[in-house]
Parts: C-alpha cells; sequence; structure tokens
C-alpha cells in the first residue's frame, strides 16, 4: 500500500472555507490530519489609522453572522477609551446591549443547529452526500424547519428593533447607546401577533431540547464517544456568583477533571494568555502562558460555558443544565457532540434573558450615554455564539488607533477542532480498504460540532467547490472526488 | 417579466444584493436607491448582504420576487433580466445561500412558487470603496431604463 494524502476542500456546512489533510502510511494508518485554515485576515491591521469610534462600526465586516458580537465586544474596548466601565454604563445601555446580545447568540444558534447540523442528526452520518440539507429537512420534517426559519428570525428581529438593521446596523455609541427602546418594539416581541412571541420562542425551545435528548437516548454511544477527548474550557462567568455569562464577567478556565486554571478580570487577559502560529494554517493558537502551547489551550463555546459556570440563573435553562450535567457524572463533559445539546439549552436561557428585558421598563429609559476620562487602551470581551471574544485596541492622543488585536472564538477552538480532526481520522480511516464519502463527512461532523465561523478568524475570499483528492507519497494524484 | 409593474409594486418584493463597500457590488442596492428616488414603494424593496435560508419565508408573502445582484459575467447589452426557476442543488455552506435555492426552500417549507426574476448587471471593480465604476454605472442606468419599461 503507498502513502496517501487526503484532502478535503472546502469543509462543507460551516461559516467560511478550510480544508482538512490527512496523511496515511503505507501501512495504512492515519500518521497526521490537520484542519487548515486557508483564508487571510487583515482586519487588526485594517483598522490601524482609523479614529476610535470607527471601530464598533468597522469591525462589524469581518463577518455576516455574528456583526452584533464584533460590534459589542469592540464597543466595550472603546468605552474604555472614553474613560467608561462596564459597570459604569447606564443601566438603560446595558440592558439594550445585553438584549441586542441574546438575540445574537439566540438566532446564530437556531442558524447553526437547524441548517449547519440537523441533517446529520436526522439522517444520520450515513445519509448520502445529496440529501444532508436544510431542504431535505424540511422534506422530512416541515414543521422543524418552519421552526428553525422562524426561531432565527425572531433574534434577527430583536437585532433589527435595537440596532436598526438584521445585519451591521449600528447600536452602540462610546459610552452608551444611541437610541432607546419603543413601547411598540415591545409589544411587537410580546403580543404575537406579527410574529411569534418570546413565549413561543420558549416553548419551541424547550421542543428541540426534548428532539435532542431523546435523540442522545437512542444513539448515546455515538453521540458520547464521537470525537471526545478531555480539554481545558474557558468562558466568561458571572463577577459574583460564577453563573453562565455572555456579556460580561470573568475570564475562568478549568480542566478536563475540573481543576481550576484561571480566574481573572477580563481585562487582564495579554498577562495569561499568548498566540502560537503554525506555518499551514492563518489561524493562531491561543494557550494560556503558565501552562504552555501544549498543554495551556482550550476549549470555547457551548460546552465550555456549560462546564466553567456555576450555574445559570434561568429557572428553564437551569433545571435542562442540571440533566445535561447527569451525562457526565455531574463532572466535566468533555463529549465534543454534547455541544449540539449544550448549544440549545443556552438557546433557552437567552429566551428566557429576552423575556426578562422586554418586561422591563428600564429598557424605555433615555439615560443613554455616560462620560469620563479618555485613555489609550480599552479591552472588550464577550461570549460569542461560538464563545470567547477578545477585542483590544490602543490609540494615540488624538484618539487614532495604533494597535490592535483581535482573538476571536473560533481561534480559541482552533487545537480543539485540530484534535478532533486527528482524532476521528485516527479512528475510522485506520486500516480501511476503501475510503468513502460518509466517512470524511464525519471528520466535517467533528468540525463542525464547534460551529467554526471561518471567515470570522480570518477574512474570506474567492469560492471552491468539494474537492476529495487522494495522493500517493510522491504526490501523485491517485483519485479524486467531488461534492 | 409578464407583468407590469406600478411604483406601489403590489405583492411584489424586489431585493438588492451586495455589498455598497465594495465597488460595483453595490450594484444591486444602487439599483434600489434608484427605484426609491423614483418613488417605488420603499416597503417593498429589500436590501441584502446575502441572502440568508429565513428569507425563504420572506419571499412566500410575496406573488413575485426580484432579485437584483451584480455579476461578474460579461453579459448582453451589460445586464439581463430572466425568469428564476427553483433549484435543490446546495452550496457547501450557508454564509450565503442563491435565490434559485431561496425559492426551492420557499415551495418544500411553505409550499408557495412566487413568480421571480433576476436581474443581473454587470460589474468591473470590486475593491474596498463607495463608488461605482463608470461601466458599471452605465450598466444600471441601461437596466433601470429597460426594467421601467415594465412598469406603469
Amino acid at each position: 500500500m503507498k502513502t496517501k494524502k487526503i484532502i478535503i476542500d472546502p469543509i462543507t456546512r460551516v461559516e467560511g472555507h478550510g480544508k482538512v489533510t490527512i496523511k496515511i502510511d503505507e501501512n495504512g494508518k492515519v500518521t497526521n490530519a490537520y484542519l487548515h485554515i486557508v483564508e487571510f485576515r487583515g482586519f487588526e491591521k485594517f483598522i490601524q489609522g482609523h479614529p476610535y469610534w470607527e471601530a464598533p462600526v468597522l469591525v462589524q465586516r469581518l463577518c455576516g453572522i455574528c456583526p452584533v458580537s464584533h460590534h459589542l465586544a469592540a464597543a466595550k474596548a472603546i468605552d474604555q477609551l472614553v474613560g467608561v466601565d462596564p459597570e459604569n454604563l447606564s443601566p438603560a445601555a446595558t440592558k439594550l446591549r445585553r438584549l441586542l446580545h441574546y438575540g445574537q447568540v439566540f438566532q446564530s444558534h437556531a442558524l447553526h443547529f437547524f441548517y449547519l447540523a440537523s441533517p446529520d442528526l436526522l439522517f444520520g452520518i450515513n445519509a448520502p452526500a445529496e440529501k444532508r440539507n436544510i431542504v431535505a429537512v424540511a422534506e422530512a420534517n416541515r414543521e422543524l424547519a418552519k421552526k428553525g426559519i422562524l426561531m432565527r428570525k425572531f433574534g434577527q428581529e430583536i437585532i433589527k428593533a435595537i440596532a436598526g438593521k438584521k445585519i451591521h446596523g449600528i447600536m452602540a455609541t462610546p459610552g452608551g447607546v444611541q437610541k432607546t427602546f419603543t413601547k411598540n418594539k415591545r409589544s411587537y416581541f410580546l403580543d404575537g401577533t406579527q410574529i411569534p412571541n418570546i413565549d413561543t420562542m420558549i416553548e419551541w425551545s424547550q421542543e428541540i431540547i426534548d428532539f435532542i435528548k431523546s435523540y442522545h437516548a437512542k444513539n448515546s454511544n455515538w453521540i458520547n464517544h464521537f470525537a471526545a477527548y478531555p480539554s481545558n474550557h474557558l468562558s466568561l462567568v458571572n463577577k459574583e456568583n460564577g453563573a453562565l455569562e455572555f456579556y460580561d464577567g470573568r475570564l475562568r478556565s478549568i480542566d478536563f477533571a475540573g481543576n481550576e486554571l484561571l480566574n481573572i478580570e477580563d481585562i487582564e487577559y495579554k498577562y495569561h494568555f499568548k498566540e502560537a502560529v503554525e506555518p499551514w494554517s492563518y489561524l493562531k493558537f491561543p494557550y494560556m502562558l503558565k501552562y504552555g502551547r501544549e498543554n495551556g489551550w482550550n476549549r470555547v463555546g457551548p460546552l465550555a460555558r456549560l462546564n466553567t459556570c456555576a450555574f445559570i440563573p434561568t429557572p428553564l435553562a437551569e433545571a435542562e443544565r442540571i440533566i445535561f450535567k447527569q451525562q457526565s457524572n455531574n463532572s466535566v463533559n468533555n463529549m465534543t457532540m454534547h455541544t449540539h445539546w449544550a448549544r440549545l439549552i443556552e438557546m433557552l436561557h437567552c429566551a428566557e434573558l429576552m423575556k426578562e428585558l422586554l418586561l422591563d421598563d428600564e429598557l424605555l429609559s433615555d439615560d443613554l450615554i455616560r462620560e469620563g476620562i479618555s485613555r489609550n487602551r480599552g479591552i472588550g470581551i464577550i461570549e460569542a455564539p461560538r464563545g470567547t471574544l477578545i477585542h483590544e485596541y490602543h490609540t494615540d492622543n488624538q484618539g487614532i488607533i495604533t494597535k490592535c488585536n483581535l482573538i476571536v472564538s473560533t481561534t480559541h477552538n482552533n487545537e480543539a477542532m485540530n484534535k478532533a480532526v486527528r482524532q476521528v481520522a485516527e479512528n475510522i480511516l485506520t486500516d480501511v480498504p476503501e475510503i468513502t464519502e460518509p466517512m470524511l463527512n464525519q471528520i466535517e461532523i467533528a468540525i463542525r460540532a464547534y460551529d467554526p465561523c471561518l471567515s470570522c478568524a480570518t477574512h474570506a475570499l474567492g469560492e471552491m467547490p468539494l474537492i476529495v483528492e487522494i495522493e500517493d507519497n510522491n504526490g501523485n494524484l491517485i483519485d479524486k472526488k467531488i461534492r | 417579466m409578464e407583468t407590469l409593474l406600478t411604483k406601489k409594486l403590489d405583492k411584489t418584493l424586489i431585493i438588492g444584493i451586495g455589498n455598497n463597500t465594495r465597488q460595483d457590488d453595490g450594484l444591486g442596492w444602487c439599483f434600489l436607491d434608484a427605484l426609491e428616488k423614483e418613488g417605488y414603494n420603499t416597503d417593498n424593496l429589500l436590501y441584502k448582504y446575502q441572502l440568508m435560508v429565513e428569507d425563504a419565508e420572506t419571499i412566500s408573502y410575496y406573488d413575485t420576487v426580484i432579485f437584483v445582484d451584480a455579476s461578474k459575467d460579461n453579459l448582453k447589452n451589460g445586464f439581463s433580466i430572466e425568469p428564476l426557476k427553483a433549484s435543490s442543488k446546495f452550496e457547501f455552506t450557508t454564509h450565503s445561500v442563491p435565490p434559485n435555492q431561496i425559492l426551492n426552500l420557499c415551495e418544500t417549507v411553505y409550499h408557495k412558487t412566487p413568480k421571480a426574476f433576476v436581474i443581473k448587471i454587470e460589474g468591473f471593480k470590486w475593491n474596498y470603496k463607495i463608488l461605482l465604476s463608470k461601466q458599471a454605472k452605465l450598466n444600471l442606468k441601461k437596466a433601470l431604463l429597460s426594467f421601467k419599461k415594465l412598469s406603469k
């Protein structure tokens, strides 16, 4: 048997472009596997020379899927440049930003579960490629598809109501927000006359969790073991009580067994993290300095958040978290495919939080902007749908940005995704007589669990078909499959 | 386009797709800007960076949908107006969904099949700038003229 190299390019049903290379030796053993991020990012350089107040607007263009996350992380950093810390923002501004953020997480999680992940769960990993898409899901389960569309729409409408547009709207301004909410807008989400209301969102979120629980009951062996491995987990947690937190908190990391590795003020991040580079990817590899490149990397995102938090501060989601924790005997959950389950619990949590805020009269207040004494450095960290998102800006005395550092969620998960790819490749491709398309899809399923946003982590360029090439040791093409 | 449009755009949605910060990629939006200036009903003009799955629900409320987008293809007269059929072929991501797949999703989920058309306008420059190229402006003018002939 000759040495083989398999390339999956691009990875399907993820946001952006990436490819996987798997090397198999002459004995049929997988010797290495890499997830390459083949896009180039230039935002950190591109933003230099712009006035600080442009940052929340410009960075939204990083992504069409999670522009709100970038907008808010930048806004938190820019607040500090005008001397306003998160606790000094007006209550109305904080609540409006939080509502915007929960709408964003809700719609992003809905998009991922219904349109990217559900085909694998509904039809199984061996289903033909042409069936693994949203139309096939809609044909098999029209009501599920409809709910998915309307849940995403609800989150998008929240964003539109606050930011003015569903994508790349503008709401945050240095030290606060631009405009208040109105009673009419509030009614739109509460009365259910024009779109299904927030109570329906809560109800549907619970239904979808029931779906994943029932799926787990039938497929527990696969879902518990596929691409599972021990790792560290990182997220923000509430400053006072360690609860699940999306907008502002302390950075906490734990290891695979639950031992605390880090618990710091978010703005101290730069003293604790470093980013490594590899020649085969444009995506960096962040790790905790104290634990080194080998042991200091973290998973981020829904699974990590449910591991690092002490509890969820809304009743329905907390009840689901308790059931979820039982799957790992109340210890740390390192089962990658449980990320889907965790994501749905977060959707329910966001729906509950949106309801709380929609009923809060402070949203209608016109106390929107605060001022402080200017500084030259601002750091904004939030929990984006895919995980911990870090924005840092430095300015000169004229307020022009001189330095920018962005660590996006997918970057934190770079090592984790590579590990998942290697593990699945070793398990399914070693000593097999023929490499089939469903086998390659399993590699993608492992990556998809992290809901990577590759355009966000880098920057999108061009279009590519899915090509799988198998080459011999000398790089000669043996087989080629195009999806 | 078989039916004449009125400026009220009854039961008709026009979706401009693109990004005006990438020069000629903003042609779809500029088309809508021009219609707004002409007095077309702005409630039925929709600006999109890209089409997403939930647009299947949006178009299900209309009898006619017209997608307007910039094109890199060399087009006779610099633009084309063509009827659109649903397609079941799916791309590798949902970062953007082509109009024919949105139609397909609309048919599958909502059992609605709006009449659909695509107006493609040839663009030439795609840099980070809010400015159409001269040739693109010319093509936009021609496309608008042709479109308005179909309007009352």
